[in-house]
Protein backbone atom coordinates (compact mmCIF):
# COMPACT_ATOMS: atom_id res chain seq x y z
CA UNK A 1 0.00 0.00 0.00
CA UNK A 2 1.35 3.45 -0.89
CA UNK A 3 0.73 6.46 1.28
CA UNK A 4 -2.05 8.96 0.77
CA UNK A 5 -1.25 11.57 -1.87
CA UNK A 6 -3.17 14.26 -0.01
CA UNK A 7 -3.83 14.76 3.69
CA UNK A 8 -6.68 16.74 5.17
CA UNK A 9 -5.41 17.87 8.57
CA UNK A 10 -8.75 19.41 9.54
CA UNK A 11 -10.52 16.17 10.43
CA UNK A 12 -12.57 16.80 13.50
CA UNK A 13 -16.16 16.85 12.29
CA UNK A 14 -16.79 13.12 12.63
CA UNK A 15 -18.31 13.15 9.16
CA UNK A 16 -16.70 10.51 6.93
CA UNK A 17 -16.77 12.69 3.83
CA UNK A 18 -16.04 16.08 5.38
CA UNK A 19 -13.02 14.62 7.17
CA UNK A 20 -11.71 13.02 3.98
CA UNK A 21 -9.54 14.76 1.40
CA UNK A 22 -12.72 16.12 -0.18
CA UNK A 23 -12.84 18.48 2.78
CA UNK A 24 -9.94 20.40 1.24
CA UNK A 25 -12.32 21.81 -1.37
CA UNK A 26 -15.17 23.38 0.60
CA UNK A 27 -16.52 25.12 -2.51
CA UNK A 28 -17.82 21.80 -3.84
CA UNK A 29 -18.25 19.77 -0.66
CA UNK A 30 -21.76 20.80 0.36
CA UNK A 31 -23.03 20.35 -3.19
CA UNK A 32 -21.38 16.95 -3.35
CA UNK A 33 -23.03 15.82 -0.12
CA UNK A 34 -26.38 17.26 -1.16
CA UNK A 35 -26.38 15.32 -4.42
CA UNK A 36 -25.33 12.16 -2.60
CA UNK A 37 -28.25 12.49 -0.18
CA UNK A 38 -30.74 13.12 -2.99
CA UNK A 39 -29.54 10.05 -4.86
CA UNK A 40 -30.23 7.90 -1.81
CA UNK A 41 -33.41 9.56 -0.62
CA UNK A 42 -35.20 10.67 -3.78
CA UNK A 43 -36.13 8.85 -6.89
CA UNK A 44 -37.83 5.60 -7.76
CA UNK A 45 -35.09 3.08 -6.97
CA UNK A 46 -35.01 1.66 -3.46
CA UNK A 47 -31.94 2.01 -1.20
CA UNK A 48 -31.28 -1.73 -1.57
CA UNK A 49 -31.28 -1.39 -5.37
CA UNK A 50 -28.99 1.64 -5.22
CA UNK A 51 -26.62 -0.26 -2.92
CA UNK A 52 -26.38 -3.13 -5.40
CA UNK A 53 -25.25 -0.69 -8.10
CA UNK A 54 -22.83 1.01 -5.70
CA UNK A 55 -21.24 -2.25 -4.61
CA UNK A 56 -20.95 -3.50 -8.19
CA UNK A 57 -19.14 -0.29 -9.10
CA UNK A 58 -16.90 -0.55 -6.03
CA UNK A 59 -15.95 -4.07 -6.98
CA UNK A 60 -15.12 -3.20 -10.59
CA UNK A 61 -13.18 0.00 -9.85
CA UNK A 62 -11.59 -1.89 -6.93
CA UNK A 63 -12.05 0.79 -4.33
CA UNK A 64 -11.31 -1.09 -1.11
CA UNK A 65 -13.00 1.53 1.00
CA UNK A 66 -16.19 1.54 -1.12
CA UNK A 67 -16.28 -2.26 -1.11
CA UNK A 68 -16.10 -2.40 2.67
CA UNK A 69 -18.93 0.05 3.31
CA UNK A 70 -22.60 -0.87 3.77
CA UNK A 71 -25.17 1.89 3.92
CA UNK A 72 -27.51 1.31 6.84
CA UNK A 73 -30.55 2.45 4.86
CA UNK A 74 -29.89 -0.29 2.32
CA UNK A 75 -29.65 -2.91 5.05
CA UNK A 76 -32.84 -1.56 6.59
CA UNK A 77 -34.41 -1.88 3.16
CA UNK A 78 -33.68 -5.60 3.21
CA UNK A 79 -30.32 -5.99 1.51
CA UNK A 80 -28.54 -8.91 3.17
CA UNK A 81 -24.91 -10.04 3.09
CA UNK A 82 -26.09 -13.21 1.38
CA UNK A 83 -27.46 -11.11 -1.46
CA UNK A 84 -24.38 -8.91 -1.55
CA UNK A 85 -22.27 -12.05 -1.94
CA UNK A 86 -24.11 -12.72 -5.20
CA UNK A 87 -22.76 -9.52 -6.81
CA UNK A 88 -19.96 -11.52 -8.41
CA UNK A 89 -18.80 -12.43 -11.92
CA UNK A 90 -21.40 -15.18 -12.10
CA UNK A 91 -24.29 -12.99 -10.91
CA UNK A 92 -26.43 -14.11 -13.88
CA UNK A 93 -26.61 -17.61 -12.41
CA UNK A 94 -27.41 -16.36 -8.91
CA UNK A 95 -30.69 -16.06 -7.04
CA UNK A 96 -30.79 -12.30 -7.56
CA UNK A 97 -34.04 -11.12 -9.14
CA UNK A 98 -34.11 -10.27 -12.81
CA UNK A 99 -34.47 -6.60 -11.86
CA UNK A 100 -31.36 -6.78 -9.67
CA UNK A 101 -29.45 -8.55 -12.44
CA UNK A 102 -30.42 -5.75 -14.84
CA UNK A 103 -29.11 -3.17 -12.36
CA UNK A 104 -25.76 -4.96 -12.39
CA UNK A 105 -25.79 -5.31 -16.18
CA UNK A 106 -26.45 -1.58 -16.57
CA UNK A 107 -23.65 -0.76 -14.12
CA UNK A 108 -21.26 -3.04 -16.01
CA UNK A 109 -22.21 -1.38 -19.29
CA UNK A 110 -21.47 2.06 -17.86
CA UNK A 111 -18.12 0.95 -16.47
CA UNK A 112 -16.85 -1.33 -19.20
CA UNK A 113 -18.33 -0.27 -22.52
CA UNK A 114 -20.73 2.67 -22.38
CA UNK A 115 -20.88 3.02 -26.16
CA UNK A 116 -21.58 -0.67 -26.74
CA UNK A 117 -25.09 -1.12 -25.38
CA UNK A 118 -26.80 -4.01 -27.15
CA UNK A 119 -30.38 -3.88 -28.40
CA UNK A 120 -31.15 -6.88 -26.22
CA UNK A 121 -30.09 -5.18 -23.00
CA UNK A 122 -31.78 -1.94 -24.00
CA UNK A 123 -35.09 -3.72 -24.56
CA UNK A 124 -34.79 -5.56 -21.25
CA UNK A 125 -34.04 -2.34 -19.36
CA UNK A 126 -36.95 -0.49 -20.93
CA UNK A 127 -39.29 -3.36 -20.10
CA UNK A 128 -38.28 -3.33 -16.43
CA UNK A 129 -37.61 0.32 -15.58
CA UNK A 130 -39.39 3.61 -16.13
CA UNK A 131 -37.51 6.53 -17.62
CA UNK A 132 -37.29 8.08 -14.17
CA UNK A 133 -35.80 4.90 -12.76
CA UNK A 134 -33.25 4.67 -15.57
CA UNK A 135 -32.15 8.27 -15.00
CA UNK A 136 -31.95 7.58 -11.27
CA UNK A 137 -29.82 4.50 -11.86
CA UNK A 138 -27.65 6.39 -14.34
CA UNK A 139 -26.89 9.27 -12.01
CA UNK A 140 -26.32 6.94 -9.08
CA UNK A 141 -23.80 4.84 -10.99
CA UNK A 142 -22.02 7.92 -12.37
CA UNK A 143 -21.83 9.42 -8.89
CA UNK A 144 -20.50 6.25 -7.28
CA UNK A 145 -18.01 5.70 -10.08
CA UNK A 146 -16.67 9.21 -9.60
CA UNK A 147 -16.36 8.76 -5.85
CA UNK A 148 -14.59 5.41 -6.14
CA UNK A 149 -12.14 6.73 -8.72
CA UNK A 150 -11.54 9.78 -6.56
CA UNK A 151 -10.68 7.59 -3.57
CA UNK A 152 -8.36 5.40 -5.64
CA UNK A 153 -6.68 8.42 -7.27
CA UNK A 154 -5.81 9.98 -3.96
CA UNK A 155 -3.88 6.90 -2.84
CA UNK A 156 -3.37 5.40 0.59
CA UNK A 157 -5.90 2.63 0.00
CA UNK A 158 -5.27 -0.41 2.23
CA UNK A 159 -5.30 -3.88 0.71
CA UNK A 160 -8.45 -4.73 2.64
CA UNK A 161 -10.79 -3.35 5.24
CA UNK A 162 -13.41 -4.96 7.46
CA UNK A 163 -17.04 -4.47 6.50
CA UNK A 164 -18.45 -1.37 8.15
CA UNK A 165 -21.98 -0.03 8.25
CA UNK A 166 -22.41 3.71 7.85
CA UNK A 167 -25.24 6.20 7.77
CA UNK A 168 -25.77 8.65 4.97
CA UNK A 169 -23.17 11.44 5.41
CA UNK A 170 -24.83 14.79 6.11
CA UNK B 1 -33.22 11.56 -28.90
CA UNK B 2 -31.73 9.00 -26.57
CA UNK B 3 -33.49 5.82 -25.50
CA UNK B 4 -33.68 6.46 -21.76
CA UNK B 5 -36.22 9.26 -21.96
CA UNK B 6 -37.85 11.65 -24.40
CA UNK B 7 -34.99 14.07 -23.79
CA UNK B 8 -32.52 14.70 -26.58
CA UNK B 9 -29.63 16.04 -24.53
CA UNK B 10 -28.10 15.70 -21.08
CA UNK B 11 -30.18 18.40 -19.40
CA UNK B 12 -33.51 17.17 -20.67
CA UNK B 13 -32.63 13.57 -19.84
CA UNK B 14 -31.65 14.42 -16.26
CA UNK B 15 -34.78 16.58 -16.18
CA UNK B 16 -36.78 13.37 -16.23
CA UNK B 17 -35.95 13.13 -12.52
CA UNK B 18 -36.72 16.63 -11.31
CA UNK B 19 -35.57 15.96 -7.74
CA UNK B 20 -31.97 15.58 -8.86
CA UNK B 21 -31.74 18.46 -11.32
CA UNK B 22 -30.95 21.25 -8.87
CA UNK B 23 -28.38 19.35 -6.77
CA UNK B 24 -26.63 18.04 -9.87
CA UNK B 25 -26.56 21.46 -11.54
CA UNK B 26 -25.25 23.09 -8.37
CA UNK B 27 -22.40 20.62 -8.03
CA UNK B 28 -21.53 20.80 -11.71
CA UNK B 29 -21.52 24.60 -11.67
CA UNK B 30 -19.30 24.68 -8.59
CA UNK B 31 -16.55 22.90 -10.49
CA UNK B 32 -16.16 25.89 -12.80
CA UNK B 33 -16.14 28.60 -10.16
CA UNK B 34 -13.87 27.16 -7.46
CA UNK B 35 -10.47 28.73 -6.78
CA UNK B 36 -8.14 25.72 -6.77
CA UNK B 37 -7.82 24.80 -10.44
CA UNK B 38 -8.29 27.21 -13.35
CA UNK B 39 -11.49 26.54 -15.24
CA UNK B 40 -9.74 26.61 -18.61
CA UNK B 41 -7.46 23.76 -17.52
CA UNK B 42 -10.48 21.82 -16.32
CA UNK B 43 -12.08 22.37 -19.72
CA UNK B 44 -8.97 20.97 -21.41
CA UNK B 45 -9.20 17.88 -19.21
CA UNK B 46 -12.92 17.51 -19.91
CA UNK B 47 -12.32 17.68 -23.66
CA UNK B 48 -9.44 15.23 -23.45
CA UNK B 49 -11.72 12.79 -21.65
CA UNK B 50 -14.26 13.25 -24.45
CA UNK B 51 -11.57 12.55 -27.03
CA UNK B 52 -10.43 9.41 -25.26
CA UNK B 53 -14.02 8.18 -24.94
CA UNK B 54 -14.71 9.24 -28.55
CA UNK B 55 -17.80 11.10 -27.38
CA UNK B 56 -18.93 13.59 -30.02
CA UNK B 57 -21.67 15.06 -27.82
CA UNK B 58 -19.19 16.07 -25.14
CA UNK B 59 -16.79 17.41 -27.76
CA UNK B 60 -19.51 19.74 -29.00
CA UNK B 61 -20.12 21.05 -25.49
CA UNK B 62 -18.25 24.19 -24.49
CA UNK B 63 -18.06 25.01 -20.80
CA UNK B 64 -15.31 27.60 -21.16
CA UNK B 65 -14.34 29.59 -24.22
CA UNK B 66 -10.83 28.63 -25.25
CA UNK B 67 -8.41 29.40 -28.04
CA UNK B 68 -9.00 27.46 -31.23
CA UNK B 69 -5.31 26.63 -31.25
CA UNK B 70 -5.54 24.63 -28.03
CA UNK B 71 -8.67 22.84 -29.17
CA UNK B 72 -6.97 21.83 -32.39
CA UNK B 73 -3.79 20.64 -30.71
CA UNK B 74 -5.27 18.99 -27.67
CA UNK B 75 -4.78 15.44 -28.92
CA UNK B 76 -1.07 16.20 -29.24
CA UNK B 77 -0.63 18.04 -25.95
CA UNK B 78 2.37 15.94 -24.98
CA UNK B 79 4.51 17.25 -27.80
CA UNK B 80 3.13 20.76 -28.25
CA UNK B 81 4.65 23.80 -26.55
CA UNK B 82 1.35 25.65 -26.69
CA UNK B 83 0.47 23.81 -23.47
CA UNK B 84 2.02 24.98 -20.23
CA UNK B 85 3.69 22.69 -17.70
CA UNK B 86 0.68 23.02 -15.44
CA UNK B 87 -1.68 22.04 -18.26
CA UNK B 88 0.52 19.10 -19.18
CA UNK B 89 0.56 17.84 -15.61
CA UNK B 90 -3.23 17.87 -15.47
CA UNK B 91 -3.63 16.33 -18.92
CA UNK B 92 -1.15 13.57 -18.10
CA UNK B 93 -3.12 12.81 -14.95
CA UNK B 94 -6.38 12.87 -16.92
CA UNK B 95 -5.15 10.43 -19.53
CA UNK B 96 -4.05 7.82 -17.01
CA UNK B 97 -7.23 8.40 -15.01
CA UNK B 98 -9.32 7.70 -18.10
CA UNK B 99 -7.47 4.54 -19.04
CA UNK B 100 -6.85 2.93 -15.64
CA UNK B 101 -7.27 4.86 -12.44
CA UNK B 102 -5.30 2.18 -10.58
CA UNK B 103 -2.27 3.04 -12.74
CA UNK B 104 -1.96 6.59 -11.39
CA UNK B 105 1.32 7.10 -9.57
CA UNK B 106 2.64 9.46 -6.92
CA UNK B 107 4.55 11.17 -9.71
CA UNK B 108 1.34 11.99 -11.58
CA UNK B 109 -0.14 13.41 -8.39
CA UNK B 110 3.00 15.31 -7.41
CA UNK B 111 3.16 16.96 -10.84
CA UNK B 112 -0.34 18.38 -10.35
CA UNK B 113 0.33 19.36 -6.74
CA UNK B 114 3.46 21.22 -7.77
CA UNK B 115 1.26 23.72 -9.57
CA UNK B 116 -2.02 23.61 -7.68
CA UNK B 117 -1.33 22.14 -4.25
CA UNK B 118 -3.23 19.43 -2.41
CA UNK B 119 -6.60 21.11 -2.88
CA UNK B 120 -5.97 21.45 -6.61
CA UNK B 121 -5.34 17.73 -6.89
CA UNK B 122 -8.48 16.93 -4.90
CA UNK B 123 -10.53 19.24 -7.10
CA UNK B 124 -9.10 17.64 -10.22
CA UNK B 125 -9.98 14.08 -9.18
CA UNK B 126 -13.40 15.14 -7.95
CA UNK B 127 -14.08 16.93 -11.23
CA UNK B 128 -12.73 14.10 -13.36
CA UNK B 129 -15.13 11.75 -11.62
CA UNK B 130 -18.10 13.91 -12.56
CA UNK B 131 -16.88 14.70 -16.07
CA UNK B 132 -15.96 11.10 -16.82
CA UNK B 133 -19.35 10.01 -15.50
CA UNK B 134 -21.23 12.48 -17.68
CA UNK B 135 -19.23 11.46 -20.73
CA UNK B 136 -20.00 7.80 -20.11
CA UNK B 137 -23.68 8.62 -19.68
CA UNK B 138 -23.80 10.58 -22.94
CA UNK B 139 -22.51 7.44 -24.65
CA UNK B 140 -24.70 5.01 -22.72
CA UNK B 141 -27.80 7.15 -23.27
CA UNK B 142 -26.87 7.25 -26.96
CA UNK B 143 -27.26 11.01 -27.17
CA UNK B 144 -26.37 12.31 -30.60
CA UNK B 145 -24.30 15.32 -31.57
CA UNK B 146 -26.06 18.23 -33.22
CA UNK B 147 -25.43 17.79 -36.93
CA UNK B 148 -25.90 21.51 -37.55
CA UNK B 149 -23.32 22.52 -34.98
CA UNK B 150 -19.65 22.43 -35.94
CA UNK B 151 -17.69 19.87 -33.99
CA UNK B 152 -15.08 21.11 -31.61
CA UNK B 153 -11.81 21.11 -33.54
CA UNK B 154 -10.12 19.10 -30.82
CA UNK B 155 -12.00 15.91 -31.52
CA UNK B 156 -9.16 14.28 -33.44
CA UNK B 157 -7.59 11.49 -31.46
Amino acid sequence: MGGPRVINTNTSSGNLIRDSALGLVPETLDYYLALNRKIWECGPLTPAEIEIARLRNARTVNCVFCKSVRYDIAKADGLTEDKIAMIQDDFRDSDLTEREKLIIAFTDQFLNNPSGLTAELKIALLAEFTSRALVHLSLAVAHFSGFSRCAVSLGGMPDELPTMEISLPQ
Amino acid sequence: MGWVSSGDDRDSTIGELAELVAPFDALYASLWTQQHLPADILELCRLRLAQLHQCSVELQRHEIKMSAEKYQRLAFWGEDSVFSQAERACLAFTEVYAMDVQALTDQHADAVKMHFGDAGLVLLVEALGILDGMTRLSLLWQLTANAEQPNAPGQLL
